[in-house]
């Protein structure tokens, strides 16, 4: 089986996002497409659709029911950003927080969940000693979302949204959740964990169509 | 009041820092990238092209974006930006330095070289720091207004390549501005878009 089939990744052209294209810790899972290659590209063959905050909205917006259809089809998207049009269903409008403390910056565990199993809340807080790099913001929750991270006023940071479609939905208001892949740090095993957790998803969400092949 | 045109990625950073109303109010216009080809700039007297916008569709239009500066137009570039599509552009890719700050003895390299050009009647050397991507080596005859301790640009005005000005910076502003991040960057906006607008260029 290509494994490339399992997360599809719209790379959205700018150059931060040309080292991910790159990585070889990614060529094996990962396929990537040029952003405005998508309302011609067939998705049925992923399990996951990954897309991060430096993305073209207005075309994600156009494309908004091919992703639907995509989640509707039983798949997992995972996005990470702050979102400012709705394209994405249940999804609201990225809320900034405001900042009058360093402390108001820090990231709690709000549940554990296997994506963050094993990672400090301080890693994800500070980067050498700084606060700020891993969330600044929230986006509102949709009705039933189960919420992982939270900042100190109760803000969602990551969540995950089972409901809105039939697929599953995982949005995060920080930096590309499958870029923290670095040794040293606890935060390197987010991307691991997120990966298996994306490919748990998706095997649980097509199972009862399977059953129901062969029933 | 120059008529300035704004190029819009339709990504978040480049939604929020082209609509902050205290920055909107100096763009006659923000054009969407993927129409840019089938737009006139004539119209316009500048044109502001933000940091991470597509690559590959800036490379489709940098000819179209350099008749505009053939026209005496004044193009604006924000960094950084590692595709060669501004007229006499020689980029030098560095490591960014994030942390400079941290140091002991905190010196962020930057040094400004011409105190009396009139962006500085707008902005400090301080709203100009961050950290930097990497720096210019401008064509002969630009002039560097802010450039690292061994002579790299930061920021350069080129009136010589073209007929026009192209004011280019390995500077994001408008990027960091746009993600709720470092608030120098916003002090550099508040100041530079004035400038650009009615300030000598």
């Amino acid at each position: 089986m290509d494994q490339r089939t399992d997360f599809l990744m719209l790379d959205s052209g700018c150059c931060f996002g040309e080292p991910r294209l790159k990585d070889p810790n990614y060529q094996d899972f990962f396929s990537f497409i040029d952003v405005y290659d998508l309302p011609e590209h067939d998705l049925s063959p992923y399990k996951c659709l990954v897309i991060t905050g430096l993305i073209d909205q207005e075309l994600l917006y156009k494309q908004k029911e091919q992703i639907r259809d995509f989640l509707d089809g039983g798949k997992v998207l995972v996005f990470s950003g702050n979102l400012f049009l709705p394209w994405l269903p249940g999804a609201s409008a990225f809320v900034p927080k405001e900042i009058r403390n360093h402390s108001d910056y820090d990231v709690t565990i709000a549940k554990e969940h296997p994506i963050f199993a094993g990672v400090q809340t301080y890693d994800m807080t500070y980067n050498k000693g700084v606060a700020g790099f891993f969330a600044r913001g929230h986006h509102p929750l949709p009705d039933g979302a189960e919420v992982l991270l939270t900042l100190p006023g109760g803000e969602p940071i990551t969540y995950i949204d089972r409901n809105s479609t039939k697929g599953t939905i995982l949005v995060h208001s920080g930096n590309d959740l499958f870029g923290y892949n670095h040794p040293g740090k606890s935060t390197g095993r987010i991307a691991l964990q997120l990966t298996e957790w994306a490919r748990n998803e998706y095997r649980q969400l097509q199972e009862p169509q399977e059953r129901g092949a062969y029933a | 009041m120059r008529k300035i045109a704004a190029l819009y990625g339709g990504s978040s950073q480049h939604f929020r820092s082209l609509n902050e109303p205290k920055y909107r109010k100096y763009y006659d216009r923000l054009i969407y990238l993927p129409d840019l080809e089938n737009t006139s700039l004539d119209e316009f007297d500048a044109l502001v092209v933000p940091s991470q916008l597509h690559m590959g569709l800036v490379m489709k239009s940098r000819e179209k974006i350099k008749q505009f500066a053939e026209k005496g137009g004044i193009v604006v570039a924000f960094g950084p930006q590692p595709r060669e599509w501004i007229p006499g552009q020689n980029w030098e890719l560095r490591p960014t330095n994030f942390w400079w700050w941290l140091d002991k003895n905190a010196k962020s390299g930057l040094v400004l070289q011409k105190p009396d050009y009139d962006l500085f009647s707008y902005i400090t050397l301080a709203d100009a720091t961050w950290h930097q991507h990497g720096v210019y080596w401008p064509p002969e005859g630009a002039e560097v207004l802010i450039s690292t301790e061994d002579g790299g640009a930061v920021l350069y005005v080129d009136k010589v390549s073209t007929a026009g000005t192209w004011i280019v910076t390995t500077l994001d502003p408008d990027f960091h501005f746009g993600s709720y991040f470092m608030p120098a960057t916003e002090r550099f906006l508040d100041g530079f878009l004035p400038w650009l607008a009615e300030g000598n260029v």
